[in-house]
């Protein structure tokens, strides 16, 4: 996705507290009150869709950034947008994907670069209102591709036009303002779309599949994408019925949906609820999912309660937490040594990590993570070793050096990194911790050789290891703003990753992604600390949870019982 | 409002000192604070027990019996990662990292009181030099003949503190360290930049007072100078209540440094301090209430104490029963 954080911030925490006491009083009314309702007098279920059950809600520190699929990038937004639009393609209950608003899965030339698909007949776009818009029709496809691409959407272009989607043949020239549709997308009759690429590419059906290429109505998404985001009209399931900024956002079900119905009635997200007043909420069963992890400090007492153990998952992410070290430092400082930086990834001790975690996720010794395509076990290039850590300072001839560190200011974060400042003492370097706001550490750590340390994690885009390498390893994103942290640039490795991408054959393209993994471990750009694990706790009336290895949560799934 | 200050420069005749004369007498008047304080039960608990945290702070380190920073990895933390509760090795239990909880409310007890007395220092020196510039300088005139300016310092310097005063200081304080990054003397110096305009305006108010009355008189008609009828027999008058804000004004800067400490912009981590142990160990508060409770209650206590003797002090210094 993106770095992303564990989004449990101190300062948020202090102002949300105020907050809390308006909403806790609001969250006892509301939905339980509705849910009373609907079991204590039975007259009401004949109001109730024939997929029965109640609203399922669930709560969430931050807030959803935008509805509109071109805009919103985290992991609050994808799922609330996932409830209004779909996709040409999808993922069903894995990684595999399938067919969505595409009857099957697209024809690909030989060549593959041309990309087929038919479409469903009989899809409607809905109003917030219910009313019917009109049908979909292969032209809102290909608008909706090109709108993505657009730089002119207000107040700014979509994060992720220049990085995914300029794959699309004349992509690029949309997004530099030279064209307004790209060449490669083409809309045959209304049922059908052809796509072309510019090169061989296997993950472009997953670029496909990501919530921004949702499919959205050529006559009312404009360039605004702040007035589609408060009135969001796509196919989906689920109409946004209100929503209140810092509240709450509440969809209902889509009348008129043309595919199954959902298992529940709605989705209330709730938002401005720190993770310790949410656990607190769940127990009580006037929240349905935590959106958080389980604060460090409740989940040993959580899981030993036997009457939670149905009740709280852990869900390993396709996501890998590092320590990026600056590799070409301006003053040729010490961490420009490859000897160092191997030295730094025998120094820290990552089982102790884990433990301060709570054993929530999976030592990482490469950049691969343990769920994504291409995982290698046998990658193993550096053991917690002080001793031969301390050797490799002394070869490189580095007597020990004070350096910063940057990271986020939530807990998990904090930890680790002050883990870390132990285990780099050891080897006689010294590691002054900076904590920045999680929007303004971006600013810090994407300014080239700001940051000579980062603690920072990358989530999946789509599960594919090109994810792994090309936003944060490459040579083209070691630039200002880029999310290659770490400035690392081997023309090398590059071409291979160029190699590997455009291969066909799926074991030979894995195998050269493992090989460019060992590459870029032995000049040790990052120490890989963990794979993250997330964890949540439901409630006692939600039914049928079960977390989506890509999604997380897949909120229309999920029902309400009593 | 505004005074002209008489222009002198003129010494007493005959060489005697006015102070001779008309100053207080310091000597008698400590002994009566004294024997009044003695009495004092209050001032008595207060007294040690601030002197009690200030020796511990103090000697933190020979006091303490492991390094507050170091997190004990075997022992310090149960197999499941959480803390392990109080025991002949950790007297008072370990932290979530696995750090010895006592020696971390050792060395935040040093934290938090060199800030509360370093930020009071400056507090009191700000707001007494600002409170007395203000009331004795009224306006000064600068210049003669058509280039006059009349220079309102009493209007100025007051004003002025009305527009620190109102300013959100918790948020001003965050953002001011939060651009320069967090450091012990930055916090300080912060805090008591924004503490210094009650005893700004509690000193300008008393002085403006004693401006007025006889002795003051006196002493100008004897020649003597603003500075000092200021230095030598107003400040006396003032000290007590100098001394007074400055005992309470401890406590609100303790509060303050843990208060941002608690949201993450007071002293750099791993450094303890009892507004960051707080913060560290928020979800802690259900599972492990001790992690909460104990540098919750080192703060009360350290605000108490500053309180009871602040308050004793005042009722025993202040022999013309001024409020």
């Amino acid at each position: 996705m993106r770095p992303s954080p564990r989004r449990i911030t101190v300062p948020a925490l202090l102002a949300l507290i105020l907050l809390l006491a308006a909403c806790g009083a609001q969250d006892a009314a509301s939905p339980s009150a509705a849910a009373s309702e609907a079991s204590g007098d039975g007259g009401t279920d004949e109001s109730q869709p024939a997929s029965g059950g109640g609203t399922v809600s669930i709560g969430f520190e931050g807030d959803i950034a935008s509805l509109d699929p071109s805009q919103g990038y985290d992991y609050i937004s994808w799922p609330a947008e996932r409830l209004i639009f779909e996709t040409l393609v999808t993922y069903g209950g894995s990684t595999e994907l399938v067919p969505q608003l595409s009857t099957e899965m697209p024809t690909v030339s030989d060549d593959g670069l041309t990309y087929t698909f038919a479409l469903h007949e009989g899809v409607s776009f809905v109003m917030p209102d219910g009313t019917v818009h009109r049908e979909m029709t292969a032209d809102d496809v290909v608008f909706s591709l090109n709108r993505l691409l657009s730089p002119n959407l207000t107040p700014a272009p979509s994060p992720v036009a220049g990085a995914f989607y300029t794959l699309i043949e004349g992509g690029q020239a949309v997004v530099d303002g030279e064209a307004d549709e790209a060449t490669g997308l083409v809309a045959v009759d209304d049922y059908t779309v052809e796509i072309t690429i510019t090169n061989p590419d296997l993950t472009f059906l997953n670029i496909l599949a990501m919530p921004f290429a949702s499919v959205v109505p050529a006559d009312l998404a404009t360039d605004d994408t702040e007035a589609f985001s408060e009135t969001p009209v796509g196919t989906g399931p689920y109409l946004l019925e209100s929503r209140t900024i810092g509240e709450s956002a509440t969809f209902v079900l889509n009348p008129h949906y043309w595919g199954d119905p959902p298992a529940n009635a709605g989705v209330e997200f709730r938002v401005g609820i720190d993770a310790n007043t949410a656990v607190q909420q769940v127990e009580a069963n006037q929240l349905d999912i935590m959106g958080d992890p389980i604060p460090s400090g409740m989940v040993t007492s959580l899981r030993d309660n036997p009457d939670y153990d149905d009740r709280i998952f852990v869900f390993q992410q396709v996501a890998v937490t590092y320590l990026s070290m600056d590799t070409t430092p301006p003053d040729d400082g010490p961490l420009g040594n490859v000897l160092v930086r191997q030295a730094m990834n025998h120094a820290i001790d990552k089982d102790n990590i884990l433990q301060l975690l709570r054993g929530r996720g999976t030592v990482a010794h490469c950049i691969f993570p343990t769920e994504l395509p291409g995982f290698n076990p046998d990658c193993m290039p550096y053991d917690y070793d002080p001793d031969r850590a301390q050797e490799l300072m002394d070869e490189a001839g580095v007597d020990g050096f004070s350096t910063t560190l940057y990271t986020d200011p939530s807990e998990d974060s904090s930890a680790i990194a002050q883990a870390i400042q132990q285990d780099l003492a050891v080897i006689g370097i010294e590691i002054e911790i900076v904590t920045q706001e999680f929007d303004v550490l971006l600013g810090t750590i994407t300014t080239p050789h700001e940051a000579p340390l980062v603690l920072i994690g990358w989530f999946q885009d789509f599960p594919d290891p090109s994810d792994f390498y090309d936003p944060i390893l490459s040579c083209a994103t070691a630039v200002e703003g880029g999310a290659n942290v770490s400035w690392y640039c081997n023309e090398d490795n590059d071409a291979l990753a160029a190699e590997a991408k455009g291969l066909q054959d799926v074991d030979q393209r894995l195998a050269m992604y493992q090989e460019l993994e060992q590459r870029v471990m032995e000049d040790a750009p990052w120490v890989p600390i963990y794979f993250p694990a997330t964890d949540t706790f439901i409630s006692d009336r939600l039914t049928n949870f079960d977390p989506h290895p890509v999604w997380f949560v897949d909120l229309a799934k999920y029902g309400v019982s009593g | 409002m505004a005074r002209d200050v008489v222009p002198t420069t003129a010494t007493l005749p005959f060489g005697a000192d006015p102070e001779d004369e008309v100053g207080v007498d310091l000597a008698s008047a400590s002994s009566r604070v004294w024997r009044q304080l003695r009495g004092d039960p209050s001032f008595w608990i207060g007294a040690v027990v601030v002197g009690a945290l200030i020796m511990l702070a103090a000697g933190a380190n020979v006091l303490a019996p492991y390094d507050p920073n170091f997190a004990i990895r075997g022992a310090g933390l149960t197999a499941t990662g959480d803390p392990v509760g109080p025991s002949a090795e950790f007297w008072l239990g370990t932290d979530r990292l696995g750090r010895d909880y006592w020696s971390r409310l050792l060395h935040g007890a040093r934290t938090s009181l060199t800030v509360g007395i370093g930020a009071n220092l400056v507090a009191t020196l700000v707001g007494t030099l600002i409170g007395s510039v203000a009331a004795f300088a009224g306006t000064i005139v600068l210049g003669r003949g058509r280039t006059r300016i009349a220079l309102p310092v009493e209007t100025l310097l007051m004003r002025f503190t009305d527009v620190v005063l109102s300013l959100p200081a918790l948020l001003l304080a965050i953002a001011l360290v939060a651009i320069s990054g967090p450091n012990l003397f930055l916090v300080t110096v912060v805090i008591g930049g924004l503490l210094w305009t009650a005893t700004a305006r509690v000193v300008y108010g008393r002085m403006r007072l004693l401006r007025e009355l006889e002795f003051v008189a006196a002493a100008r008609a004897l020649g003597a100078s603003s500075f000092r009828i200021l230095w030598r027999h107003v400040l006396p008058h003032v000290v007590s209540l100098i001394v007074v804000y400055a005992t309470l004004g401890i406590a609100a800067a303790v509060l303050f440094e843990a208060g941002l400490s608690f949201l993450g912009v007071g002293v750099p981590p791993p450094a303890a301090s009892w507004g960051v142990m707080i913060s560290e160990h928020a979800s802690y508060y259900r599972t492990d209430p001790r992690l909460l409770v104990l540098p919750g209650a080192a703060i009360m206590l350290t605000v108490l104490a500053f309180n009871l003797l602040g308050d004793s002090l005042r009722d025993a210094i202040d022999p013309h029963g001024w409020r």
